[in-house]
């Protein structure tokens, strides 16, 4: 369980790290390396570079801009988790990146390198996508932004080209309020299934992970106050998303019935 | 002053010697045992669960930089196999077929590992994939082939039954039928296994690094596998980071490492990686039962038969298979702690084409109590009865002791009833039934299950050596301070403290003037090592016989020393004294220099010297530990997910050495039980690829999921050496039961029973829909 043979590059800026892998098509990113680095030991992923961008300051940056709220890519989880701006203005988001791992994974694990990643049963991918945030991805061509709904292609795959870095999220404000669950089972594991639940006065939504094989967002007109319709509209919504196991369905139903709840709660 | 006989140490709770070095990381591992110019090591393993070898091209892997050598069976040809017990044995590099996935194909001996995996994915084989077995039950009937065309499948095949067992069941008025099944597990040891190899070119001895349970065994199988003279290898057993049954066998990678480095006359070392250990490392739990139960209107059970079935792998593990141990023995105490006079057992165990199975801590207990307490429990919810009180009426009384149960295991004296009333009060099993029926209520599902034990230790042959016996070796040296030495290959359990504890009582000297060395064949007397829950009541006793004529020894030279008769000699902090008359004494200290170098005063008909080796072989062939486990769960129906909230046991291990260290052992047990109950498997699919080949997919137990535990000791001393007995598997025999039981009792809404061990959240939520009327 080595690694096959790679080189590694420290960029200190982002310029660095775009012309590093515009020059080596074989190249990756080294962000967080929770689950770069286990793949790489297990030789499922072979990159013949790592760019190194840990050092690059403008990616860990959490700012607040007039209509948005930008992520920087090398924003730890546990940034996420207790960032002052964070909690007061998507409390969702970190509550969601508290479920990530455990301790020492969420001190390196950064929020760009879930979304590259793109598990399906991740927990930051979906969040993005029910937030409705847009990717911001840098290329040697300049920078372009993507709605996440776009950026998530499949299981682990994105529309990131090879040569482009994520540089940050941008998360529209207010932010929507949304309730959130998942069901594990031990604390810290990828979630079986999970669901966050809007019910604004913008929209009606569920975005579901774990469930289908990247995180899938439906609205509908409003969701019933009566807890069978509402579970019914729920079943229903589930099944239009194609999972890999029958029993999550019912799972869904549940986790995302939990999510609605805490919705209510957060008003 | 204190009376010295009195024992000061044996039952104290001492704090563990190993825990500074093991906290402060200083332990020195196998894999941090670094030589100049070393070699390691990496597999190219099998990829398929059953294939033809057509060919194996290593050229590309032998030119590639960095590599030393590369070995197929042309090159190591040693093969695993025990002659007199099965009909099949393990080439330790494939012979021209693979039986299993991850079976060691070629060796890479490399300048490192990153090398060694490099050159690995070079080598091609050409495999001409066959149909692999997989199904139990198939299996049994040679179906869809015999995994070894010479062997039949069914390599292990017994039937037992007590006189008049027919009878009894036919009239018995109750019946009832269940199927148990207890999935794949590991061990999932912290470190993993690993062997490293060097020869002394002065000597031709060669030195083999080992991390494993028992030092002097390894030794033997190295020196009957390779033919070398015993006194020519040396096996030296480092830290080891847990083994709990899974290293107490002789792996192919073991021979390999040291065939190489013998070939070579290079130090050679290889190091399992996680996913080895998953593949590679002896597998266990692979069982199905078919029960049926015959039991009156009152719940007394009458009479049990048992299809014991057991799938061993590919091949039995080296030297002995787990599938053997954890059915045979597992037919020997079904019937627990309950006086149920009738018994009929049919065991078969079967060769497929999945990893080896092996011994993992407990091994036939786990299975057997699950079925146990899993039958009393049905018979309790078929009656309508209380579980507890089914448990009483069967239980067998103290009155009964030497008991002989239905398989004719003789059970020595226990405090069964006594275990399971202090557990029932500890967890507050009175007041639970109506927090569980208002919760119940409130759409919240509580559950309790209860498990009690027996526990077989101190087997006179157990699983980790062929040798009943354990020895002691004591050396006084010249200043007063003390070198004991014992056969024993601790993995974790503390022997050093607690070995020390008891020769301290006995010689008199202060618990920090002994050091207790172990795990190296040239210091260590013969011995059987750790493994069976031996080390205790056989190791211990051995430290006890060893401490005592040690002890007569020194009262010897204090005697005639100090111009006394030898009754009136007493020993305590390191100092030797006329009963009554403390001045009248002498430092052991002084003794020892007298021993070693006053010579002329040596007492008449002593040695010179304070050196000596005892050996202790229990006159029982078993003793018998016992207790009683209960947990409370909470399931969420909706998820399926299982939560263990409390968690009680009374436990009677005999006379404890030290509770502190034996609740250890109950915490760790009970936390491997919750994974057996709830979490581990190990998945093969339906080509015979194992799926769960990272700790992403096989999922161990973490703090967060396990609860306090209340602990009480209750003390039945045996009638061996110091009343100890054995401790080390009970908590994982009982645990898995009595979480199973709660999830049952839980479910009684909706009927679920379960009976398969783990319990995923599909299981359960399966019970919840099956049982629910709509």
């Amino acid at each position: 369980m080595k690694p096959a043979v790679f080189q590694y590059r420290k960029a200190e800026t982002t310029r660095e790290a775009l012309e590093a892998l515009g020059t080596n098509p074989g190249a990756k990113v080294l962000a967080g390396g929770q689950s770069l680095v286990p793949l790489m030991n297990f030789r499922l992923s072979r990159p013949d570079v790592l760019v190194d961008i840990n050092g690059i300051e403008e990616l860990t940056l959490v700012e607040k801009l007039d209509q948005t709220l930008a992520i920087g890519a090398l924003v730890r989880h546990s940034t996420l988790s207790q960032h002052p701006l964070i909690e007061r203005e998507v409390p969702v988001l970190a509550e969601a990146a508290r479920h990530i791992g455990h301790w020492a994974i969420r001190n390196r694990g950064t929020i760009g390198g879930s979304a590259v990643h793109a598990d399906p049963a991740a927990e930051l991918p979906a969040a993005l996508v029910a937030l409705r945030a847009s990717v911001v991805v840098g290329a040697p061509r300049g920078e372009r932004t993507m709605p996440a709904d776009e950026f998530f292609l499949g299981y682990y795959t994105t529309a990131l080209a090879q040569d482009e870095l994520v540089m940050r999220f941008e998360i529209p404000l207010p932010a929507r309020r949304m309730g959130f669950s998942e069901v594990v089972r031990r604390p810290g594991d990828f979630a079986l299934v999970g669901a966050y639940v809007e019910d604004s006065d913008a929209e009606a939504a569920v975005t579901w992970f774990g469930l289908g094989a990247m995180p899938e967002r439906q609205v509908v007109e409003a969701w019933p106050k009566g807890q069978d319709e509402r579970q019914a509209l729920l079943e229903r919504l589930a099944r239009e998303v194609q999972s890999d196991d029958e029993y999550k369905y019912a799972m869904a139903v549940n986790v995302a019935e939990r999510a609605y709840l805490a919705a209510q709660k957060e008003g | 002053m204190a009376q010295a006989m009195r024992p000061q140490m044996m039952g104290a709770r001492v704090s563990r010697v190993e825990d500074p070095r093991l906290l402060s990381g200083q332990a020195r591992f196998l894999d941090d045992i670094q030589v100049p110019g070393m070699l390691e090591v990496a597999f190219v393993r099998s990829p398929h669960a059953a294939a033809r070898i057509r060919g194996i091209h290593t050229e590309k892997a032998v030119q590639y930089p960095g590599v030393h050598a590369v070995l197929t069976h042309q090159e190591c040809s040693v093969l695993l196999w025990e002659r007199d017990t099965y009909k099949v044995g393990q080439p330790v590099l494939a012979n021209g077929e693979v039986c299993y996935v991850g079976q060691p194909v070629v060796a890479i001996v490399a300048e490192n590992r990153y090398v060694a995996e490099d050159a690995a994915e070079l080598v091609v084989v050409e495999y001409e994939p066959v149909t692999p077995v997989l199904d139990m039950r198939e299996s049994i009937l040679e179906q869809p082939r015999r995994v070894h065309p010479e062997a039949e499948n069914v390599f292990f095949h017994k039937k037992y039954a007590t006189p008049g067992f027919d009878e009894a069941f036919a009239k018995a008025p109750h019946h009832l039928t269940a199927s148990f099944r207890t999935n794949r597990q590991t061990a999932v040891s912290m470190e993993p296994r690993g062997t490293a190899a060097m020869v002394d070119a002065a000597s031709g001895r060669v030195t083999v690094y080992a991390s494993t349970q028992s030092p002097h065994r390894m030794r033997e199988d190295i020196s009957h596998l390779m033919e070398i003279p015993e006194h020519l290898v040396r096996v030296i057993v480092p830290e080891v980071g847990g083994g709990f049954g899974m290293k107490a066998n002789c792996y192919p990678e073991d021979i390999v490492v040291v065939a190489a480095a013998l070939k070579y006359k290079k130090p050679v070392k290889w190091v399992s990686d996680r996913m080895e250990s998953l593949e590679t490392d002896v597998h266990a739990r692979d069982d199905i039962h078919d029960v049926e139960v015959a039991f009156d209107g009152d719940g007394k059970i009458i009479a049990i038969r048992d299809h014991l079935m057991a799938d061993g792998g590919a091949y039995p593990a080296y030297p002995f298979s787990g599938a053997v141990g954890e059915t045979s023995l597992a037919s020997r105490v079904l019937t627990g702690p309950y006086d149920i006079p009738h018994l009929a057992t049919e065991i078969h165990c079967t060769y497929s084409n999945k990893t080896p199975l092996g011994a993992y801590r407990g091994v036939w207990g786990p299975i057997a109590s699950f079925i146990q307490e899993g039958v009393v429990d049905r018979v309790a919810r078929h009656l309508g009865l209380d579980s507890a009180e089914v448990r009483r009426r069967n239980m067998i009384r103290p009155g009964q002791f030497p008991y002989r149960n239905a398989a004719g295991m003789v059970y020595d004296e226990g405090s069964y009833l006594q275990s399971m009333e202090e557990a029932l009060t500890l967890i507050g099993y009175e007041g639970f039934r109506a927090r569980q029926a208002k919760l119940r209520e409130e759409g919240r599902y509580l559950g309790i299950g209860i498990s009690v034990f027996v526990e077989p230790t101190a087997m006179a042959s157990s699983e980790a050596g062929s040798v009943g016996y354990e020895s002691c070796t004591i050396r006084i040296e010249p200043s007063g301070k003390v070198t004991a030495a014992l056969g024993l290959g601790p993995s974790g359990q503390g022997h050093e403290t607690t070995m020390a504890q008891i020769i301290a009582d006995q010689l008199g000297v202060r618990f920090e003037d002994i050091v207790i060395l172990h795990g190296d064949t040239d210091s260590a007397p013969f011995g059987g090592g750790t493994g069976g829950s031996r080390s205790g009541p056989i190791g211990g006793g051995a430290a006890l016989v060893a401490g005592r004529q040690m002890r007569e020894r020194l009262v010897k030279y204090a005697a005639s020393l100090l111009e006394a008769g030898e009754e009136d000699i007493e020993l305590g902090n390191g100092q030797a004294w006329v009963a009554g008359v403390p001045d009248r004494s002498i430092a052991i200290r002084t003794i020892a220099e007298t021993a070693y170098t006053n010579v002329r005063k040596i007492p008449e008909g002593l040695p010179i010297g304070l050196e000596l080796t005892a050996r202790y072989l229990p006159k029982r062939p078993v003793t018998f530990s016992n207790g009683t486990h209960i947990a409370e769960v909470e399931v969420d129906i909706h998820t399926g997910v299982v939560e263990v909230t409390r968690y009680a046991v009374v436990n009677d291990c005999g006379t404890l050495i030290n509770p502190t260290i034996v609740e250890g052992q109950i915490h760790g047990g009970v936390a491997q039980g919750i994974g057996s109950a709830i979490l581990e498997a190990l998945h093969y699919d339906e080509d015979g690829q194992l799926v769960t080949t990272s700790l992403l997919d096989y999922l161990l137990p973490e703090s967060t999921d396990v609860p306090r535990i209340d602990v009480r000791h209750l003390e039945t001393p045996s009638e061996g050496e110091g009343g100890i007995k054995g401790m080390g598997e009970g908590s994982l025999i009982a645990a898995p039961a009595a979480i199973v039981n709660a999830i049952s009792d839980a479910l009684t809404p909706f009927d679920g029973m379960v009976d398969t061990l783990p319990v995923t959240p599909p299981m359960v939520l399966q019970m919840v829909s099956g049982g629910r009327t709509r």
